[in-house]
Protein backbone atom coordinates (compact mmCIF):
# COMPACT_ATOMS: atom_id res chain seq x y z
CA UNK A 1 0.00 0.00 0.00
CA UNK A 2 1.65 3.50 -0.44
CA UNK A 3 -1.42 5.08 1.07
CA UNK A 4 1.24 6.74 3.34
CA UNK A 5 3.93 7.35 0.96
CA UNK A 6 1.55 10.05 -0.54
CA UNK A 7 3.17 13.34 -0.01
CA UNK A 8 0.92 15.90 2.13
CA UNK A 9 1.56 19.72 1.53
CA UNK A 10 3.21 21.61 4.33
CA UNK A 11 -0.19 23.85 5.15
CA UNK A 12 -1.89 20.77 5.69
CA UNK A 13 0.74 19.62 8.48
CA UNK A 14 0.52 22.76 9.72
CA UNK A 15 -2.96 22.84 9.82
CA UNK A 16 -2.94 19.12 11.22
CA UNK A 17 -0.56 20.05 13.85
CA UNK A 18 -2.55 23.34 15.01
CA UNK A 19 -5.89 20.96 14.87
CA UNK A 20 -4.29 18.22 17.27
CA UNK A 21 -3.15 21.16 19.79
CA UNK A 22 -7.03 22.60 19.59
CA UNK A 23 -8.53 18.79 19.92
CA UNK A 24 -5.73 18.04 23.30
CA UNK A 25 -6.80 21.40 24.29
CA UNK A 26 -10.60 21.61 24.00
CA UNK A 27 -11.06 17.66 23.64
CA UNK A 28 -13.58 18.47 20.40
CA UNK A 29 -13.72 15.12 18.64
CA UNK A 30 -11.80 15.38 15.46
CA UNK A 31 -10.86 12.34 13.28
CA UNK A 32 -7.54 11.92 13.95
CA UNK A 33 -8.17 11.91 17.86
CA UNK A 34 -11.06 9.68 18.03
CA UNK A 35 -8.72 7.31 16.60
CA UNK A 36 -5.88 7.98 18.81
CA UNK A 37 -8.16 7.80 22.23
CA UNK A 38 -9.94 5.06 21.36
CA UNK A 39 -9.21 1.62 23.02
CA UNK A 40 -7.70 -1.38 21.85
CA UNK A 41 -10.24 -3.34 20.21
CA UNK A 42 -12.13 -0.17 19.16
CA UNK A 43 -13.49 -1.08 15.92
CA UNK A 44 -13.45 2.19 13.88
CA UNK A 45 -15.92 2.93 11.01
CA UNK A 46 -15.22 6.07 9.20
CA UNK A 47 -17.89 7.63 8.12
CA UNK A 48 -19.59 10.91 7.00
CA UNK A 49 -22.45 13.31 7.62
CA UNK A 50 -23.70 15.63 4.63
CA UNK A 51 -25.99 18.38 6.06
CA UNK A 52 -27.79 19.45 2.91
CA UNK A 53 -28.91 22.25 4.39
CA UNK A 54 -26.03 23.68 4.80
CA UNK A 55 -24.74 23.08 1.15
CA UNK A 56 -24.73 25.64 -1.17
CA UNK A 57 -24.23 23.47 -4.49
CA UNK A 58 -20.56 25.37 -5.23
CA UNK A 59 -18.96 22.65 -6.37
CA UNK A 60 -15.55 23.31 -4.29
CA UNK A 61 -15.90 19.55 -3.04
CA UNK A 62 -15.47 17.93 -6.71
CA UNK A 63 -12.99 20.10 -7.24
CA UNK A 64 -11.02 19.42 -4.33
CA UNK A 65 -11.75 15.96 -5.00
CA UNK A 66 -11.04 16.11 -9.19
CA UNK A 67 -7.52 18.32 -8.14
CA UNK A 68 -5.81 15.65 -4.72
CA UNK A 69 -6.32 12.67 -7.27
CA UNK A 70 -5.84 14.13 -10.68
CA UNK A 71 -9.14 12.32 -11.38
CA UNK A 72 -9.42 12.15 -15.29
CA UNK A 73 -11.72 13.96 -17.22
CA UNK A 74 -15.22 13.20 -17.36
CA UNK A 75 -14.67 10.98 -14.49
CA UNK A 76 -16.08 11.84 -10.28
CA UNK A 77 -15.04 10.81 -7.50
CA UNK A 78 -17.70 12.83 -5.71
CA UNK A 79 -19.67 14.88 -7.01
CA UNK A 80 -22.49 17.63 -6.35
CA UNK A 81 -25.83 16.91 -7.85
CA UNK A 82 -28.62 19.97 -8.35
CA UNK A 83 -32.00 18.32 -7.80
CA UNK A 84 -35.31 20.88 -8.83
CA UNK A 85 -38.72 20.20 -7.78
CA UNK A 86 -41.85 21.66 -8.03
CA UNK A 87 -44.25 24.53 -9.68
CA UNK A 88 -43.64 28.12 -9.03
CA UNK A 89 -44.34 29.21 -6.68
CA UNK A 90 -44.35 26.11 -5.25
CA UNK A 91 -40.26 25.19 -5.61
CA UNK A 92 -37.38 23.72 -3.97
CA UNK A 93 -34.13 23.63 -5.03
CA UNK A 94 -31.76 21.21 -3.03
CA UNK A 95 -28.33 19.82 -3.28
CA UNK A 96 -27.05 16.33 -3.11
CA UNK A 97 -23.28 16.09 -2.68
CA UNK A 98 -22.74 12.44 -3.88
CA UNK A 99 -19.73 10.11 -2.84
CA UNK A 100 -18.75 6.29 -1.96
CA UNK A 101 -20.66 4.99 0.73
CA UNK A 102 -18.26 3.05 1.87
CA UNK A 103 -20.63 0.20 3.11
CA UNK A 104 -21.22 -1.96 5.69
CA UNK A 105 -22.26 -4.28 3.29
CA UNK A 106 -20.25 -3.68 0.02
CA UNK A 107 -21.26 -5.29 -2.89
CA UNK A 108 -18.83 -4.17 -4.70
CA UNK A 109 -16.27 -6.43 -2.35
CA UNK A 110 -19.04 -9.56 -2.30
CA UNK A 111 -18.66 -9.13 -6.80
CA UNK A 112 -15.29 -8.53 -6.81
CA UNK A 113 -13.77 -11.76 -8.88
CA UNK A 114 -9.53 -10.80 -7.71
CA UNK A 115 -10.39 -9.74 -4.19
CA UNK A 116 -9.33 -5.79 -5.52
CA UNK A 117 -11.52 -4.72 -3.65
CA UNK A 118 -12.34 -4.80 -0.20
CA UNK A 119 -13.22 -3.17 2.58
CA UNK A 120 -10.26 -2.31 5.30
CA UNK A 121 -10.70 -3.51 8.96
CA UNK A 122 -8.69 -1.29 10.70
CA UNK A 123 -11.35 1.77 9.18
CA UNK A 124 -14.20 0.46 7.44
CA UNK A 125 -12.93 2.03 4.47
CA UNK A 126 -13.80 0.28 1.17
CA UNK A 127 -10.51 0.54 -1.15
CA UNK A 128 -9.42 -0.72 -5.06
CA UNK A 129 -5.85 -2.23 -5.30
CA UNK A 130 -4.77 -0.83 -8.36
CA UNK A 131 -1.79 -3.56 -9.00
CA UNK A 132 -5.01 -6.65 -8.52
CA UNK A 133 -7.46 -4.93 -10.08
CA UNK A 134 -8.57 -6.27 -13.92
CA UNK A 135 -10.91 -3.71 -14.78
CA UNK A 136 -13.64 -6.14 -15.23
CA UNK A 137 -16.73 -3.65 -14.42
CA UNK A 138 -18.34 -6.25 -12.44
CA UNK A 139 -18.24 -3.57 -9.13
CA UNK A 140 -19.12 -0.93 -11.42
CA UNK A 141 -22.55 -3.05 -12.46
CA UNK A 142 -23.20 -3.63 -8.50
CA UNK A 143 -22.93 -0.60 -7.14
CA UNK A 144 -26.58 0.54 -6.25
CA UNK A 145 -24.76 4.30 -6.34
CA UNK A 146 -22.60 4.81 -9.52
CA UNK A 147 -19.77 5.86 -7.93
CA UNK A 148 -17.32 3.88 -9.48
CA UNK A 149 -15.30 4.26 -12.45
CA UNK A 150 -12.84 3.07 -15.04
CA UNK A 151 -9.81 5.16 -14.43
CA UNK A 152 -8.40 5.88 -18.24
CA UNK A 153 -4.81 5.89 -16.92
CA UNK A 154 -4.37 2.62 -15.38
CA UNK A 155 -7.97 0.44 -16.75
CA UNK A 156 -8.81 -0.53 -13.33
CA UNK A 157 -11.44 0.45 -11.02
CA UNK A 158 -11.96 3.89 -8.82
CA UNK A 159 -13.26 5.57 -6.42
CA UNK A 160 -14.02 7.89 -3.45
CA UNK A 161 -11.58 6.28 -0.71
CA UNK A 162 -12.34 8.85 2.05
CA UNK A 163 -8.58 10.24 0.99
CA UNK A 164 -7.41 7.27 2.98
CA UNK A 165 -3.99 8.94 2.26
CA UNK A 166 -5.04 11.93 4.16
CA UNK A 167 -7.02 10.17 7.12
CA UNK A 168 -4.43 7.67 7.63
CA UNK A 169 -1.94 10.89 8.43
CA UNK A 170 -4.61 12.61 10.56
CA UNK A 171 -6.24 14.83 8.34
CA UNK A 172 -9.52 15.30 6.96
CA UNK A 173 -10.57 14.04 3.71
CA UNK A 174 -10.00 17.35 0.90
CA UNK A 175 -13.88 17.19 0.41
CA UNK A 176 -14.44 18.12 3.87
CA UNK A 177 -11.50 19.93 4.28
CA UNK A 178 -12.81 22.42 1.78
CA UNK A 179 -16.42 22.34 1.84
CA UNK A 180 -17.45 26.48 2.01
CA UNK A 181 -20.34 25.74 4.36
CA UNK A 182 -19.38 23.41 6.52
CA UNK A 183 -21.69 21.10 5.08
CA UNK A 184 -19.82 17.88 5.26
CA UNK A 185 -18.44 16.42 8.55
CA UNK A 186 -16.25 13.13 8.62
CA UNK A 187 -15.24 10.89 11.59
CA UNK A 188 -15.49 7.66 13.19
CA UNK A 189 -19.28 6.30 13.61
CA UNK A 190 -18.05 3.61 16.36
CA UNK A 191 -17.14 6.77 18.36
CA UNK A 192 -20.39 8.41 20.22
CA UNK A 193 -18.18 11.53 21.08
CA UNK A 194 -17.23 11.31 17.87
CA UNK A 195 -19.01 14.52 15.78
CA UNK A 196 -20.88 12.64 13.51
CA UNK A 197 -22.20 10.34 15.70
CA UNK A 198 -23.33 13.47 17.40
CA UNK A 199 -24.86 14.42 14.57
CA UNK A 200 -26.74 10.91 13.51
CA UNK A 201 -27.67 10.94 16.71
CA UNK A 202 -29.76 14.83 17.27
CA UNK A 203 -31.23 14.57 13.51
CA UNK A 204 -33.33 12.68 11.64
CA UNK A 205 -31.04 11.36 9.10
CA UNK A 206 -30.89 8.92 5.83
CA UNK A 207 -28.85 7.20 3.43
CA UNK A 208 -29.13 6.50 -0.53
CA UNK A 209 -30.85 3.49 -1.52
CA UNK A 210 -31.25 2.21 2.04
CA UNK A 211 -33.34 -0.90 0.17
CA UNK A 212 -30.57 -1.85 -1.38
CA UNK A 213 -29.25 -3.75 2.15
CA UNK A 214 -26.05 -1.99 1.47
CA UNK A 215 -25.79 -0.19 5.26
CA UNK A 216 -23.84 2.80 3.87
CA UNK A 217 -21.83 5.09 6.38
CA UNK A 218 -22.85 8.37 4.35
CA UNK A 219 -25.51 10.39 5.84
CA UNK A 220 -27.49 13.09 5.16
CA UNK A 221 -29.76 15.52 7.15
CA UNK A 222 -32.15 16.98 5.01
CA UNK A 223 -31.64 15.96 2.06
CA UNK A 224 -34.25 15.64 -0.75
CA UNK A 225 -34.68 11.84 -2.21
CA UNK A 226 -36.71 13.31 -5.43
CA UNK A 227 -35.44 11.40 -8.53
CA UNK A 228 -36.50 11.50 -11.96
CA UNK A 229 -37.35 8.36 -12.55
CA UNK A 230 -39.35 7.92 -9.16
CA UNK A 231 -42.85 6.86 -9.64
CA UNK A 232 -44.11 8.87 -6.44
CA UNK A 233 -42.87 12.05 -7.83
CA UNK A 234 -44.71 11.51 -11.83
CA UNK A 235 -47.37 14.30 -11.24
CA UNK A 236 -44.03 16.62 -10.07
CA UNK A 237 -41.46 18.58 -11.93
CA UNK A 238 -38.78 17.37 -10.69
CA UNK A 239 -35.07 17.61 -12.84
CA UNK A 240 -32.37 16.50 -11.54
CA UNK A 241 -28.41 17.74 -12.77
CA UNK A 242 -26.19 15.15 -11.82
CA UNK A 243 -23.67 17.29 -13.09
CA UNK A 244 -22.00 14.75 -14.44
CA UNK A 245 -21.45 13.58 -18.23
CA UNK A 246 -23.94 10.61 -17.47
CA UNK A 247 -26.54 12.99 -16.97
CA UNK A 248 -29.18 10.44 -16.01
CA UNK A 249 -28.74 8.92 -12.17
CA UNK A 250 -28.62 5.36 -12.17
CA UNK B 1 -27.60 8.66 -22.17
CA UNK B 2 -26.23 5.88 -19.64
CA UNK B 3 -22.88 4.61 -20.83
CA UNK B 4 -22.69 1.05 -20.72
CA UNK B 5 -20.27 -0.40 -18.95
CA UNK B 6 -20.77 -4.06 -20.86
CA UNK B 7 -21.22 -3.69 -24.51
CA UNK B 8 -21.11 -5.97 -27.31
CA UNK B 9 -18.11 -7.58 -26.45
CA UNK B 10 -19.80 -8.81 -23.27
CA UNK B 11 -22.87 -9.70 -25.53
CA UNK B 12 -20.95 -11.73 -27.94
CA UNK B 13 -19.08 -13.25 -25.47
CA UNK B 14 -22.74 -14.60 -23.42
CA UNK B 15 -23.94 -15.96 -27.37
CA UNK B 16 -20.68 -17.38 -28.24
CA UNK B 17 -19.87 -18.95 -25.40
CA UNK B 18 -23.26 -20.06 -24.56
CA UNK B 19 -23.61 -21.51 -27.74
CA UNK B 20 -19.91 -23.44 -27.53
CA UNK B 21 -21.27 -24.57 -24.02
CA UNK B 22 -24.90 -25.93 -24.80
CA UNK B 23 -22.95 -27.74 -28.07
CA UNK B 24 -20.11 -29.73 -25.84
CA UNK B 25 -23.08 -30.27 -23.10
CA UNK B 26 -25.46 -31.75 -26.00
CA UNK B 27 -22.47 -33.37 -28.00
CA UNK B 28 -21.60 -35.18 -24.81
CA UNK B 29 -25.08 -36.34 -23.98
CA UNK B 30 -25.64 -37.68 -27.93
CA UNK B 31 -22.65 -39.43 -27.50
CA UNK B 32 -23.63 -40.90 -23.74
CA UNK B 33 -27.04 -41.90 -24.88
CA UNK B 34 -24.92 -43.58 -27.75
CA UNK B 35 -26.92 -45.84 -30.12
CA UNK B 36 -29.36 -46.90 -27.85
CA UNK B 37 -30.75 -43.04 -27.51
CA UNK B 38 -32.34 -43.88 -31.58
CA UNK B 39 -29.64 -41.94 -32.81
CA UNK B 40 -28.40 -45.89 -34.44
CA UNK B 41 -25.28 -45.40 -35.88
CA UNK B 42 -25.08 -41.95 -36.27
CA UNK B 43 -24.43 -40.38 -32.20
CA UNK B 44 -20.81 -40.35 -32.61
CA UNK B 45 -21.46 -38.21 -36.20
CA UNK B 46 -23.51 -35.38 -34.54
CA UNK B 47 -21.32 -35.71 -31.11
CA UNK B 48 -18.63 -34.90 -33.84
CA UNK B 49 -20.15 -31.61 -34.64
CA UNK B 50 -20.73 -30.26 -31.34
CA UNK B 51 -16.78 -31.67 -29.97
CA UNK B 52 -15.50 -29.51 -33.35
CA UNK B 53 -17.93 -26.32 -32.12
CA UNK B 54 -17.56 -26.17 -28.85
CA UNK B 55 -13.79 -24.84 -28.57
CA UNK B 56 -13.39 -22.36 -30.94
CA UNK B 57 -16.63 -20.75 -30.10
CA UNK B 58 -15.78 -20.92 -26.14
CA UNK B 59 -12.45 -19.58 -27.34
CA UNK B 60 -13.71 -16.76 -29.58
CA UNK B 61 -16.40 -15.50 -26.73
CA UNK B 62 -13.98 -15.65 -24.33
CA UNK B 63 -11.65 -13.90 -25.78
CA UNK B 64 -14.12 -11.24 -26.63
CA UNK B 65 -14.20 -10.79 -23.11
CA UNK B 66 -10.67 -10.10 -22.48
CA UNK B 67 -11.04 -6.96 -24.77
CA UNK B 68 -13.71 -5.60 -22.33
CA UNK B 69 -11.10 -5.62 -19.66
CA UNK B 70 -10.47 -2.26 -18.80
CA UNK B 71 -7.01 -2.88 -18.16
CA UNK B 72 -6.68 -4.67 -21.43
CA UNK B 73 -8.18 -1.65 -23.31
CA UNK B 74 -5.29 0.62 -20.72
CA UNK B 75 -2.92 -1.42 -21.80
CA UNK B 76 -3.24 -0.92 -25.58
CA UNK B 77 -3.87 2.63 -25.44
CA UNK B 78 -0.75 3.18 -23.42
CA UNK B 79 1.48 0.20 -25.08
CA UNK B 80 2.10 -1.09 -21.77
CA UNK B 81 2.76 -4.66 -22.38
CA UNK B 82 2.37 -6.37 -19.04
CA UNK B 83 -1.28 -4.94 -18.47
CA UNK B 84 -2.56 -6.70 -21.00
CA UNK B 85 -2.20 -10.01 -18.94
CA UNK B 86 -3.50 -8.43 -16.51
CA UNK B 87 -6.40 -11.13 -16.26
CA UNK B 88 -3.83 -13.49 -14.78
CA UNK B 89 -5.33 -12.25 -11.80
CA UNK B 90 -8.22 -13.87 -12.14
CA UNK B 91 -6.76 -17.04 -11.76
CA UNK B 92 -4.58 -16.44 -8.71
CA UNK B 93 -7.40 -16.62 -6.14
CA UNK B 94 -10.79 -18.03 -5.95
CA UNK B 95 -13.66 -16.52 -4.18
CA UNK B 96 -17.47 -16.64 -4.02
CA UNK B 97 -17.85 -13.71 -6.74
CA UNK B 98 -19.65 -15.26 -9.31
CA UNK B 99 -17.48 -14.43 -12.06
CA UNK B 100 -14.39 -16.11 -10.00
CA UNK B 101 -16.44 -19.06 -9.80
CA UNK B 102 -16.74 -18.52 -13.78
CA UNK B 103 -13.65 -18.00 -14.91
CA UNK B 104 -12.16 -21.31 -13.73
CA UNK B 105 -15.38 -23.15 -14.41
CA UNK B 106 -14.95 -21.55 -18.26
CA UNK B 107 -10.51 -22.31 -18.19
CA UNK B 108 -11.63 -25.72 -17.29
CA UNK B 109 -14.37 -26.23 -20.26
CA UNK B 110 -12.36 -25.04 -22.43
CA UNK B 111 -9.56 -27.41 -21.42
CA UNK B 112 -12.05 -30.48 -21.15
CA UNK B 113 -13.82 -29.11 -24.87
CA UNK B 114 -9.99 -29.56 -26.29
CA UNK B 115 -9.28 -32.43 -25.20
CA UNK B 116 -12.30 -33.60 -26.65
CA UNK B 117 -12.35 -32.03 -29.34
CA UNK B 118 -9.15 -33.52 -30.07
CA UNK B 119 -10.04 -37.36 -29.94
CA UNK B 120 -12.38 -36.54 -32.40
CA UNK B 121 -9.58 -34.66 -34.72
CA UNK B 122 -6.90 -37.42 -33.67
CA UNK B 123 -9.32 -40.46 -34.46
CA UNK B 124 -12.57 -40.87 -36.72
CA UNK B 125 -15.88 -41.85 -35.63
CA UNK B 126 -14.53 -45.41 -35.83
CA UNK B 127 -11.48 -44.96 -32.99
CA UNK B 128 -9.59 -47.64 -31.15
CA UNK B 129 -10.81 -48.81 -27.80
CA UNK B 130 -8.78 -46.53 -26.09
CA UNK B 131 -10.02 -43.43 -28.06
CA UNK B 132 -13.44 -44.20 -27.29
CA UNK B 133 -13.10 -44.62 -24.15
CA UNK B 134 -11.03 -41.67 -23.38
CA UNK B 135 -13.86 -40.00 -25.25
CA UNK B 136 -16.52 -40.90 -23.02
CA UNK B 137 -14.86 -39.89 -19.57
CA UNK B 138 -14.63 -36.13 -21.41
CA UNK B 139 -18.01 -36.85 -22.29
CA UNK B 140 -19.37 -37.00 -18.53
CA UNK B 141 -17.02 -34.37 -17.55
CA UNK B 142 -18.46 -32.56 -20.64
CA UNK B 143 -21.70 -32.44 -19.52
CA UNK B 144 -21.85 -30.54 -16.02
CA UNK B 145 -18.71 -28.02 -17.75
CA UNK B 146 -21.05 -27.25 -20.61
CA UNK B 147 -24.32 -26.80 -18.01
CA UNK B 148 -22.66 -24.84 -15.27
CA UNK B 149 -21.04 -22.68 -17.86
CA UNK B 150 -24.26 -21.87 -19.40
CA UNK B 151 -25.84 -21.12 -15.30
CA UNK B 152 -22.87 -19.31 -14.21
CA UNK B 153 -23.02 -16.22 -16.19
CA UNK B 154 -27.02 -16.28 -15.38
CA UNK B 155 -25.96 -16.33 -11.94
CA UNK B 156 -23.05 -13.41 -12.26
CA UNK B 157 -25.94 -11.42 -13.72
CA UNK B 158 -28.41 -11.97 -11.53
CA UNK B 159 -26.35 -11.85 -8.42
CA UNK B 160 -26.84 -7.81 -7.84
CA UNK B 161 -30.04 -5.85 -6.35
CA UNK B 162 -28.56 -2.49 -8.41
CA UNK B 163 -29.70 -3.98 -11.75
CA UNK B 164 -33.22 -5.07 -10.45
CA UNK B 165 -33.78 -6.03 -14.76
CA UNK B 166 -31.48 -9.29 -13.69
CA UNK B 167 -32.02 -9.63 -10.47
CA UNK B 168 -33.77 -12.87 -10.84
CA UNK B 169 -32.45 -16.19 -10.19
CA UNK B 170 -35.52 -17.35 -13.50
CA UNK B 171 -32.15 -15.51 -15.47
CA UNK B 172 -29.89 -18.61 -15.13
CA UNK B 173 -32.13 -20.75 -16.21
CA UNK B 174 -33.10 -19.04 -19.08
CA UNK B 175 -29.58 -18.76 -20.03
CA UNK B 176 -29.33 -22.10 -20.20
CA UNK B 177 -32.40 -22.90 -22.13
CA UNK B 178 -30.83 -20.86 -24.47
CA UNK B 179 -27.44 -22.18 -24.33
CA UNK B 180 -28.77 -25.77 -25.00
CA UNK B 181 -31.68 -24.50 -27.69
CA UNK B 182 -28.77 -23.19 -29.12
CA UNK B 183 -26.45 -26.22 -28.97
CA UNK B 184 -28.50 -28.00 -30.50
CA UNK B 185 -29.33 -25.83 -33.91
CA UNK B 186 -25.19 -25.09 -34.18
CA UNK B 187 -24.89 -28.75 -34.63
CA UNK B 188 -28.05 -29.50 -36.53
CA UNK B 189 -27.09 -26.44 -38.69
CA UNK B 190 -23.77 -28.01 -39.08
CA UNK B 191 -25.47 -31.29 -39.92
CA UNK B 192 -27.55 -29.84 -42.28
CA UNK B 193 -24.79 -28.23 -44.23
CA UNK B 194 -22.14 -30.94 -44.25
CA UNK B 195 -24.05 -34.24 -43.34
CA UNK B 196 -26.42 -34.09 -46.56
CA UNK B 197 -29.86 -34.06 -46.67
CA UNK B 198 -32.03 -35.20 -43.54
CA UNK B 199 -35.16 -35.69 -46.06
CA UNK B 200 -35.89 -39.30 -45.85
CA UNK B 201 -36.41 -40.99 -49.71
CA UNK B 202 -40.28 -41.59 -49.71
CA UNK B 203 -39.69 -45.12 -50.21
CA UNK B 204 -38.21 -45.87 -47.30
CA UNK B 205 -39.71 -46.79 -44.22
CA UNK B 206 -40.40 -44.38 -40.90
CA UNK B 207 -37.19 -46.49 -39.45
CA UNK B 208 -35.17 -46.69 -41.90
CA UNK B 209 -33.23 -43.58 -42.67
CA UNK B 210 -30.60 -43.23 -39.75
CA UNK B 211 -29.56 -39.64 -40.91
CA UNK B 212 -33.47 -38.99 -41.06
CA UNK B 213 -33.86 -40.12 -37.90
CA UNK B 214 -31.21 -38.19 -35.81
CA UNK B 215 -32.39 -34.92 -37.34
CA UNK B 216 -35.41 -35.71 -36.14
CA UNK B 217 -34.14 -36.59 -32.88
CA UNK B 218 -32.21 -33.19 -32.52
CA UNK B 219 -34.93 -31.35 -34.13
CA UNK B 220 -38.21 -32.55 -31.69
CA UNK B 221 -35.34 -32.03 -29.14
CA UNK B 222 -35.03 -28.26 -29.60
CA UNK B 223 -38.54 -27.52 -30.02
CA UNK B 224 -38.80 -29.01 -26.56
CA UNK B 225 -36.06 -26.61 -25.26
CA UNK B 226 -37.44 -23.83 -26.84
CA UNK B 227 -41.08 -24.71 -25.50
CA UNK B 228 -38.93 -24.70 -21.97
CA UNK B 229 -37.68 -21.07 -22.97
CA UNK B 230 -40.64 -19.57 -23.57
CA UNK B 231 -42.22 -20.94 -20.26
CA UNK B 232 -38.85 -19.46 -18.57
CA UNK B 233 -39.42 -16.36 -20.16
CA UNK B 234 -43.31 -16.02 -19.31
CA UNK B 235 -41.88 -16.77 -15.45
CA UNK B 236 -39.33 -13.53 -16.20
CA UNK B 237 -41.83 -11.42 -16.97
CA UNK B 238 -44.80 -12.60 -14.45
CA UNK B 239 -42.20 -12.00 -12.13
CA UNK B 240 -41.95 -8.61 -13.02
CA UNK B 241 -45.06 -7.84 -13.72
CA UNK B 242 -46.46 -8.76 -10.24
CA UNK B 243 -44.18 -7.80 -7.96
CA UNK B 244 -44.03 -4.06 -7.30
CA UNK B 245 -40.83 -2.09 -7.03
CA UNK B 246 -37.59 -2.13 -8.74
CA UNK B 247 -38.28 -4.93 -10.92
CA UNK B 248 -41.30 -4.08 -12.09
CA UNK B 249 -40.25 -1.05 -12.98
CA UNK B 250 -37.58 -2.20 -14.78
CA UNK B 251 -39.21 -4.77 -16.41
CA UNK B 252 -41.32 -2.00 -17.70
CA UNK B 253 -38.45 -1.35 -20.48
CA UNK B 254 -39.46 -4.52 -22.31
CA UNK B 255 -43.00 -4.11 -21.96
CA UNK B 256 -45.13 -2.70 -25.03
CA UNK B 257 -44.09 0.65 -24.32
CA UNK B 258 -40.25 0.26 -23.29
CA UNK B 259 -37.21 1.06 -25.42
CA UNK B 260 -36.24 -2.94 -25.63
CA UNK B 261 -39.93 -3.67 -26.46
CA UNK B 262 -39.30 -4.29 -30.48
CA UNK B 263 -36.40 -6.45 -29.74
CA UNK B 264 -37.43 -8.35 -27.06
CA UNK B 265 -41.24 -8.93 -28.63
CA UNK B 266 -40.12 -9.10 -31.99
CA UNK B 267 -36.50 -10.32 -32.14
CA UNK B 268 -36.67 -12.74 -29.42
CA UNK B 269 -40.05 -13.94 -28.78
CA UNK B 270 -40.86 -13.99 -32.65
CA UNK B 271 -37.91 -14.98 -34.73
CA UNK B 272 -36.38 -16.32 -31.79
CA UNK B 273 -38.82 -18.30 -30.19
CA UNK B 274 -41.95 -18.56 -32.50
CA UNK B 275 -41.39 -18.65 -35.47
CA UNK B 276 -38.95 -21.68 -34.99
CA UNK B 277 -41.35 -23.53 -32.51
CA UNK B 278 -43.98 -23.62 -34.95
CA UNK B 279 -42.17 -24.82 -37.97
CA UNK B 280 -40.03 -27.20 -35.76
CA UNK B 281 -43.58 -28.56 -35.29
CA UNK B 282 -44.73 -28.89 -38.06
CA UNK B 283 -42.19 -30.79 -39.70
CA UNK B 284 -42.04 -32.88 -35.97
CA UNK B 285 -45.62 -33.79 -34.65
CA UNK B 286 -46.32 -35.69 -38.28
CA UNK B 287 -43.58 -37.97 -36.71
CA UNK B 288 -44.28 -37.55 -33.10
CA UNK B 289 -47.94 -38.30 -32.94
CA UNK B 290 -48.24 -40.36 -36.97
CA UNK B 291 -45.10 -41.80 -37.28
CA UNK B 292 -44.84 -40.55 -40.82
CA UNK B 293 -40.86 -40.28 -42.06
CA UNK B 294 -40.13 -37.18 -41.15
CA UNK B 295 -39.14 -34.75 -43.61
CA UNK B 296 -37.55 -31.87 -43.36
CA UNK B 297 -36.05 -29.95 -46.19
CA UNK B 298 -32.38 -29.11 -46.00
CA UNK B 299 -33.34 -25.35 -46.59
CA UNK B 300 -35.68 -25.22 -43.84
CA UNK B 301 -33.39 -26.95 -41.44
CA UNK B 302 -31.07 -24.35 -42.17
CA UNK B 303 -33.54 -21.27 -41.61
CA UNK B 304 -34.97 -22.50 -38.44
CA UNK B 305 -31.00 -23.46 -36.90
CA UNK B 306 -30.17 -19.74 -37.89
CA UNK B 307 -33.31 -18.39 -36.65
CA UNK B 308 -32.70 -20.10 -33.11
CA UNK B 309 -29.15 -18.70 -33.11
CA UNK B 310 -29.96 -15.43 -33.99
CA UNK B 311 -32.39 -15.41 -31.46
CA UNK B 312 -30.15 -16.68 -28.56
CA UNK B 313 -28.03 -13.63 -29.87
CA UNK B 314 -31.01 -11.39 -29.78
CA UNK B 315 -31.98 -12.50 -25.96
CA UNK B 316 -28.87 -12.04 -24.82
CA UNK B 317 -27.91 -8.20 -26.78
CA UNK B 318 -31.88 -7.76 -25.00
CA UNK B 319 -31.11 -8.68 -21.57
CA UNK B 320 -27.72 -7.10 -21.27
CA UNK B 321 -28.67 -3.72 -22.42
CA UNK B 322 -31.52 -4.14 -20.70
CA UNK B 323 -30.25 -4.40 -17.10
CA UNK B 324 -27.92 -1.68 -17.65
CA UNK B 325 -30.32 0.90 -18.89
CA UNK B 326 -32.70 0.42 -15.78
CA UNK B 327 -31.64 0.79 -12.12
CA UNK B 328 -32.94 0.74 -8.86
CA UNK B 329 -36.61 3.22 -8.32
CA UNK B 330 -35.47 6.68 -6.66
CA UNK B 331 -32.21 7.77 -4.52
Amino acid sequence: MTYHDRNISRRDMVKAAGFGAAVATTAVAAPMAARAATAPGHQVQYAMVIDVRKCIGCQACTIACKTEFEVPLGKHRSWVEAVEKGTYPDVSRSFLPRLCNQCSEPQCVDVCPTGATYKREEDGIVVVDEETCIGCKYCMQACPYDVRFINPRTGTADKCDFCLHRVANGLEPSCVNTCQGKARIFGDMNDPTSEVSKLIAKNPVTVLRQEMGTEPNVYYIGADHADEADIRFANQYVRVDTNRPDEERR
Amino acid sequence: MLELNWGLPVIGYLFLAGVGAGALTVSSSVLLRGGGGGFGGDNVKIARYGALLAPPLLIIGTGMLILELGTFQAAVEHGDFWRLFRFINLFLTINLSPMSIGSWILAFCILASLAYAYTFIAQGVEADEKTVNLRRGLAWIGVPLGIAVAVYTGVLLGAMPARPFWNTPVLAFLFLMSSLSTGVAAILLLKAIFGGNSHAPESEPMDGGQFAKSAYLLAASDTLLIGFEVLVIFLFIMFGLLTIGNSAQAMAVILPGGDLAGLFWGGVVLVGLILPVLVELKYVIPTLLHHRPFAMPRSVEITVCLVVLIGGFMLRYVVVIAGQVTGPMGI
